[in-house]
């Protein structure tokens, strides 16, 4: 057996005694016991997490703030300041997974309805905290 | 390389779409069918991608209701069961981050093969146990598209829908990681 075959071979095991080791009724009675007893926006969202409470906190910031700060760019007479904020820099003290949290988070309520995502997770995984607040910074405009 | 095939036949997605339209009208049953179709090959994918077996039910469990809220996201640009494996994904990621961070590597799922004789199955369990090691050690894409070619035997096209990407980039990922895996098999 050659090393593709081999490898084939192998990856195609993977997984498997454990999968046939899950009692696929007793998930569809979970399944449905949690449908049930659910509603959509609690089980969408949990928010009962503490994280969430604070990243829900920095995305109101961030969309409310960039929304105020483009208005103030493209009419500059209406407001009292010109000089552009950035909400980001309020971010500061959340960690990098927060911060990769609130780009996932803030990505799926831009593409809600679109079915698909614009900030590839992957591509997250890979930046530092100072990477992902010059992400965030970038979509403020 | 030769076309790897999947170990259990994909259910026919027409079905899958006429179960899906029942589950939207409130067909508890519709959702229970879905469910039998396609928790196992979720259970494979996910304890191949490095979920514990302990946690395994629960992480089944958690992709199957997303999905399931989730289904009205869902618009046949693959099959459901492709669209199911990479929100199975997306919750072991998460689970891993709960985790702390940890790289989740299935401990438990390292039984030999089961023919074969004593030699072969000992050598077999040995060769899954540092594929599931080297799986687990994989970027994220890489790991997903690997999963989804070798161990589901999809096609690219739909590997490349199903994780937003170009079938191309797909075949790229599937390439490096096939090198990295082959490396720590010999």
């Amino acid at each position: 057996m050659n090393d593709d075959a081999k490898l084939e071979a192998t990856a195609q095991r993977l997984g498997a005694q454990a999968a046939e080791r899950l009692n696929v009724e007793r998930t569809v009675a979970a399944v449905l016991e949690r449908l049930r007893a659910e509603p959509l926006s609690a089980s969408r969202w949990s928010w009962r997490q503490p994280s969430w409470l604070r990243i829900a906190a920095a995305l109101v910031i961030l969309v409310g703030g960039g929304f105020i700060g483009r208005r103030l760019l493209v009419h500059p007479g209406t407001g009292a300041h010109k000089v552009a904020h950035f909400v980001s820099d309020d971010l500061r003290d959340l960690s990098a997974d927060q911060l990769r949290d609130v780009l996932t988070t803030l990505d799926e309520t831009l593409d809600l309805g679109k079915g698909s995502t614009t900030i590839p997770d992957a591509d997250l995984e890979d930046l530092d905290a100072q990477q992902l607040r010059v992400v965030l910074r970038s979509l403020e405009g | 390389m030769a076309q790897p095939q999947p170990i259990a036949a994909t259910p026919s997605p027409a079905a899958d779409a006429a179960l899906i339209a029942a589950w939207r009208g409130g067909d508890e049953q519709a959702a229970a069918e879905l469910v039998r179709r396609h928790a196992r090959a979720l259970a494979r994918f996910l304890a191949g991608a490095g979920a514990p077996e302990a946690d395994l039910d629960d992480l089944v469990q958690e992709a199957l209701i997303r999905a399931f809220r989730a289904v009205d996201r869902f618009r046949g640009q693959c099959q459901f069961r492709t669209w199911l494996l990479t929100i199975g994904g997306n919750v072991l990621k998460d689970h891993g981050r709960r985790a702390g961070r940890h790289k989740v590597v299935a401990l438990d799922d390292r039984l030999p093969a089961r023919d074969g004789n004593p030699h072969e199955r000992a050598e077999a369990g040995e060769a899954e146990e540092r594929l599931s090691v080297g799986v687990g050690a994989l970027p994220r894409l890489q790991r997903e598209v690997f999963l989804l070619r070798a161990q589901q035997g999809l096609e690219y096209a739909e590997i490349a829908v199903a994780l937003d990407t170009t079938e191309g980039a797909a075949r790229v990922h599937y390439h490096h990681a096939v090198k990295r895996l082959k490396e720590l098999l010999q």
